[in-house]
């Protein structure tokens, strides 16, 4: 999937004052790198990862998907993109509470359609492979934060996205699980060839990114 | 709690509209006693369908000579219907036990080809008998079998037959002959119903006027002035029974749509999450809607079964007929297709008042509900 942003704006009016959150970026996402996008908290990281996302519309500019202008593609044809060909991973994980670690892996692919029994198939290999296979039957409140995000992780590769976005994944983590999900988000980037755009402030991510952009009051730079 | 507020709706629905749609159908039902025929009553009387309330007595062997004398008229039956207040003693909000008294051998001219129960039995034949056919709920709750002696009054009764019918009023009538039940009830000469039947091809209306211009003190109707007469009152009852379970019901639709629009609001992250994961809409509009369906499900059933039980103690406390005798003929007082009608609204009206939710909740803007989260 190619991602281009084409001087890509984003708004926002808070009472009287405008704030520019994204400020005219224009970049690619190279395809099957791991992409790191860092700055401080307020930056626009996550504004620029909500557009890149297609979970916001962009204010002014233009967010290709494969030369598509997506922000004027309908919302169902969105929808489809993110269901099929992307991957989310939240800082606060943003596992739905009823459904057990299994459900929640299940859902995206239940939501394309897959059969059950496919579905459970998959979602136990995925959960075996961030290793939590033993945990498949609890729901998010008996997991770790580190646990849970694993099953976030799990659950972002159900429908083989080729894109997988993940906004300060290890925002909410100590060092040590913080360390064992880059090493996971890293490997899915090497073994599948998986696009990884990751927004951080954990220096520790920056040392596995193929490819660093710094973003500062909405503008964008290559490197630090 | 919204499962037990729909359930009370339910309930009140089921309960308001079985008894009002029991009552009324007994009310449509009474014509069915003089079909075809023209009804000779007081003029003060009150008509309602077959049954006339107050007005004075009409003398009988008088007035039925005077009717004899008009053109058109084939067969008079004079027909002496009183309403006594209970067996029991207990006054009653509704009359619900009938004596009608009819000459021996015109059995048939008043209630049509009603059989006996079972075969069993015979409709009185001597006009100074003591013999008595009832209705089956009658019999029913006083424990009354063929042949059996009943102490009514001063005077000791025999249990002729028992009425096998459908029909309220018969249910709880006593039938008896005419002079028995003058006897009995001191109206010695004295009818307050003439059944006319008119010859073939005549027009019933002119008949009607023919009578009251012979006797001056009566009024004659046909059935279908009779009907006329009621529908409209029946109309009005129904009209109401219907606006008031329209009202409840829209309560329940609020009151479902307030728990669903909090249940959702709670709920925002999540359904911000599928949003974001690339869920259709129309699987975000299905998840709370199916939650509504389910409190339309569970309180409809639990209404049903509350409503049902309401409509028996109410009728029970109407009637003064013990509540136990009502529980074998339960589908007759709520009547399945009616349950069926009542669950179906409920689960609609549920459904409806998720709509609005389902909507806002498909309406979310993904990256503010998910940032106002952090």
């Amino acid at each position: 999937m190619r991602i281009k942003a084409v001087e890509l704006t984003r708004r926002f009016h808070v009472g009287p004052s405008e704030i520019v959150a994204v400020n005219s970026v224009s970049s690619e996402v190279e395809e099957s790198k791991l992409t790191v996008i860092v700055g401080p908290s307020g930056s626009g990281k996550s504004t620029l990862l909500n557009l890149i996302g297609l979970n916001d519309y962009p204010t002014s500019g233009r967010m290709l998907i494969d030369d598509v202008d997506a922000s004027k593609l309908p919302g169902h044809k969105r929808r489809r993109i993110r269901l099929k060909r992307m991957g989310f991973v939240f800082q606060t994980f943003n596992l739905l509470p009823t459904l057990s670690a299994l459900e929640n892996v299940e859902m995206p692919m239940a939501l394309v359609g897959m059969s059950q029994k496919e579905q459970r198939e998959k979602a136990s290999k995925l959960l075996n492979d961030v290793g939590l296979v033993s945990r498949s039957s609890h729901r998010p409140k008996e997991l770790s934060m580190g646990e849970m995000q694993r099953v976030a992780i799990a659950r972002a590769l159900a429908n083989d996205p080729e894109v997988i976005v993940a906004d300060e994944p290890t925002g909410e983590l100590d060092s040590g699980t913080a360390k064992e999900i880059i090493a996971l988000l890293s490997e899915i980037n090497r073994k599948e060839r998986t696009t990884v755009i990751v927004a951080t402030h954990d220096e520790k991510v920056v040392e596995v990114a193929d490819k660093m952009y710094t973003i500062q009051d909405g503008r964008l730079k290559e490197g630090t | 709690m919204s499962v037990i507020g729909v359930a009370l709706a339910t309930a009140f629905v089921i309960a308001v509209g079985a008894t009002t749609m029991r009552y009324t159908t007994v009310i449509r039902e009474m014509n069915v006693l003089f079909s075809g025929q023209i009804m000779v009553t007081s003029s003060k009387a009150v008509v309602i369908q077959a049954i006339p309330i107050g007005g004075s007595m009409l003398p009988q062997d008088y007035t039925v000579r005077l009717i004899q004398n008009v053109t058109g008229v084939e067969r008079i039956v004079p027909v002496l219907f009183v309403t006594p207040m209970s067996l029991t003693g207990i006054i009653q909000p509704v009359p619900v036990n009938f004596t009608m008294g009819i000459p021996v051998g015109e059995w048939g001219a008043v209630i049509g080809p009603t059989p006996l129960k079972g075969g069993v039995g015979h409709f009185p034949t001597n006009e100074s008998g003591i013999e008595v056919v009832v209705g089956a709920s009658l019999a029913d709750q006083c424990n009354w079998t063929v042949d059996a002696t009943v102490p009514f009054g001063s005077q000791n009764l025999t249990v002729a037959g028992i009425l096998d019918t459908k029909l309220g009023l018969l249910n709880r009538c006593i039938l008896m002959p005419l002079k028995l039940t003058q006897k009995m009830y001191n109206y010695p000469g004295s009818v307050n119903i003439i059944a006319v039947k008119p010859v073939a091809g005549i027009l019933h209306k002119n008949l009607t006027e023919a009578i009251e211009e012979k006797v001056d003190y009566v009024q004659a109707l046909t059935e279908e002035e009779r009907n006329d007469m009621v529908q409209p009152v029946l109309a009005q009852v129904e009209a109401w029974d219907v606006g008031v379970q329209t009202v409840v019901l829209a309560m329940s639709m609020i009151q479902v749509m307030a728990v669903s629009a909090m249940s959702v609001s709670e709920r925002r992250r999540d359904f911000a999450t599928l949003d974001a994961i690339g869920a259709p809409l129309n699987y975000v509009v299905r998840i709370v809607i199916s939650e509504s369906a389910l409190i339309g499900v569970l309180g409809g059933l639990l209404g049903i079964c509350l409503g049902s039980i309401a409509s028996l103690v109410m009728a029970s406390l109407y009637t003064s007929i013990p509540l136990t005798l009502f529980f074998p003929s339960i589908f007759d007082i709520v009547p399945p297709f009616y349950m069926a009608e009542a669950f179906a609204a409920v689960v609609f009206v549920c459904c409806l008042g998720g709509l609005l939710p389902a909507l806002s909740a498909t309406r979310m803007r993904i990256a503010e509900v998910l940032r106002a989260e952090y």
